[in-house]
């Protein structure tokens, strides 16, 4: 295990007296915090945080011991958690742990600018746009990152069981050919909240 | 670089699948349908809009597209395009189910004069008209039989009737759909067509495959556990594999290939749907199409691939035989519909998808639509996906899952 004198991972006040609650109540057992990337992919991140008892650690799991506790995560998850910071939320309908973190921020979380966003949604609004509202349909670019671009459709194409050939067939082509250097698509719509699709499946 | 025409109705459940498939295979698609892509205009070669019920004048057009952009293989997602894919693909001389094939494996009756005619055990049948005599054609029936309209499928509108009385209340019934605007305004064969059939007791299950070259290659027998005993036959658990004796599945698999062999589908995927009585094994229906709905979900293959590759694959001319069943089991469960009215609400799902096993959960029909149970509906509410070592834990995993949702229809 290698220690490291500063740690990756952040936390705050709360978060931390959460888990120094948990560990005082629990006094008889030297728990660590083990903290990992269950989900690398920007469209869903998702982490899990554990209590993990002295024989659950591993010879190349990072550690650092400054919080009052110890905390542990795996090389991998150390380097996408570099910068992160942890909290603990209490709401009505939900209380938790929860991890902010800039290497994978939310798809839509950052600002859409820069000259490959500004050129893909100039395609958008000049070739994609006019087309698909003949179908009542309209997208939204939301990210460029990583020359990766993520839309939202909506209207008629939210739901549509065509909408994945819209997407492929259509909106693919035509941003690969006015965007040549943009090297893939997502649709990051949740097309099952779709309340007027064009054409709804059955069997 | 191969290009392959796929063929989807608008309406198909197989797009993604199919189009992601396509994309793993780096081949050009087309994508055919009854519906105008929108941007065809913008991406030639891309998109085709062709008729279900205008076989030769969708051949016409596939065959000139054909002279621009050559095409190693046509596919067609469903059962509605598979006449047109097969009548295209010997045209153009591609690997498919001849059309004559094709024929008569989509039209049950036609289906069953053939089996019958060639030797194979068969149930009694007789086929009428819906503006014949309701009460003679009930005096004439044998029961318990089961009334189904040529017209329609995946159960709808499939009625089993133990008395005249009840021939008689299933006839008007069938006759009411039948007269259903979006029903009158398909096209196709016998509209006004029902099959009636000995009712044949049993356990049912479906055998997943793909013929090469008249030799089936089973990809999977999957059990439908609950009973499809009637009055409606409503789908809605499948698992695989199937819990069955192997003797009893080798029979089953038998009485797919004898009716694959009979009805000449020589080169496609075919589905098939049967009942186990005991030791014995009787075919319901054979459909030149793979699993529909978002079934095939659950079939993965090693190496790995999904159903929808194997069927390219195979198009494209690319040996499948190395191909086989991921290990574990599977299985998916079709949301019924409660009753018709307003769907309002589908509350649960967390608590659904916390059932270990659980994969999925899509709901397929959006929130303020009117949903229709069958026999007079044609949608499913949506699917259940779930997977683990063993076909009970995936049964189990499924039924606690859906008791865990609260479908809020409001009737009307």
């Amino acid at each position: 295990m290698r220690d490291t004198t500063k740690s990756p991972v952040e936390f705050t006040a709360l978060a931390r007296d959460r888990v120094l609650q948990f560990l005082q109540a629990n006094a008889d057992t030297h728990f660590a915090v083990r903290i990992r990337v269950a989900s690398p992919s920007p469209l869903d991140p998702r982490y899990e945080i554990t209590m993990i008892e002295p024989d659950e650690k591993c010879p190349e799991d990072v550690a650092f011991n400054g919080y009052g506790f110890e905390v542990v995560m795996e090389p991998e998850s150390a380097k996408l958690l570099d910068g992160a910071r942890v909290d603990w939320i209490e709401a009505l309908t939900e209380s938790g742990f929860k991890v902010e973190n800039p290497n994978l921020a939310p798809i839509g979380s950052k600002p859409l600018e820069g000259p490959l966003a500004d050129r893909v949604r100039q395609a958008i609004d000049q070739f994609v746009n006019p087309g698909v509202a003949q179908h009542g349909g309209h997208v939204t670019l939301v990210e460029v990152r990583d020359k990766i671009v993520y839309l939202q459709m909506g209207g008629g194409c939210q739901g549509c069981g065509m909408a994945s050939v819209t997407l492929s067939q259509g909106i693919e082509r035509i941003l690969q050919e006015q965007v040549p250097e943009i090297e893939g698509i997502e649709d990051v719509t949740n097309h099952g909240d779709g309340e007027n699709p064009y054409i709804s499946a059955s069997k | 670089m191969s290009r392959v025409l796929l063929l989807l109705s608008r309406t198909s459940y197989r797009a993604a699948a199919f189009v992601a498939a396509a994309h793993r295979l780096d081949v050009d698609v087309t994508v055919g349908s009854n519906h105008r892509q929108a941007l065809a205009d913008l991406t030639p070669g891309g998109a085709l809009t062709l008729g279900v019920g205008d076989v030769d004048r969708s051949v016409a057009i596939i065959v000139r597209f054909a002279s621009d952009y050559p095409l190693t293989a046509i596919v067609a997602a469903e059962d509605d395009f598979a006449p047109v894919a097969a009548a295209a693909s010997e045209t153009l001389g591609l690997t498919h189910h001849p059309p004559e094939a094709v024929r008569s494996a989509r039209n049950k009756a036609v289906m069953r004069e053939r089996l019958e005619a060639a030797g194979f055990p068969s149930p009694w049948f007789h086929v009428a008209s819906v503006d014949d005599d309701a009460e003679a054609a009930a005096a004439s029936a044998r029961y318990p039989c089961v009334l189904k309209p040529l017209a329609l499928s995946a159960s709808r509108g499939v009625i089993r009737a133990d008395t005249p009385e009840e021939f008689g209340r299933a006839w008007s019934r069938i006759r009411g759909i039948l007269e259903q605007p979006e029903v009158v305004t398909r096209s196709g064969h016998g509209v006004a067509e029902i099959l009636i059939e000995a009712y044949m007791p049993g356990r049912e299950v479906a055998v997943e495959g793909i013929v090469v070259g008249g030799e089936l290659q089973t990809l999977a027998v999957l059990d439908k556990p609950d009973p499809m005993e009637g009055p409606f036959f409503e789908e809605t658990i499948l698992v695989t594999p199937s819990r069955l004796p192997e003797s009893v599945q080798r029979e089953i698999v038998s009485c797919v290939q004898r009716s694959v062999a009979i009805l000449g589908l020589d080169d496609g995927p075919v589905h098939a749907e049967l009942r186990v009585d005991g030791e014995r094994a009787s075919l319901l229906e054979i459909a030149p199409r793979s699993i529909g709905g978002r079934c095939s979900t659950i079939l993965r293959f090693e190496p790995e691939a999904t159903l929808e590759e194997l069927i390219l694959h195979h198009a494209l001319g690319t040996p499948i035989d190395e191909y086989s069943r991921a290990p574990g089991a599977s299985g998916v469960m079709m949301l019924p519909i409660p009753v018709a009215g307003v769907l309002r609400e589908v509350g649960g799902s967390e608590a659904a998808l916390e059932i270990p096993g659980i994969e999925g959960l899509e709901i397929t029909i959006p929130v303020g639509q009117r949903v229709v149970p069958l026999p007079e509906g044609n949608h499913y509410l949506g699917f259940l996906f779930a997977r683990a070592a063993k076909s009970e834990q995936v049964e189990a995993a499924l039924r606690v899952a859906y008791a865990r949702l609260d479908v809020k229809v409001e009737p009307s």
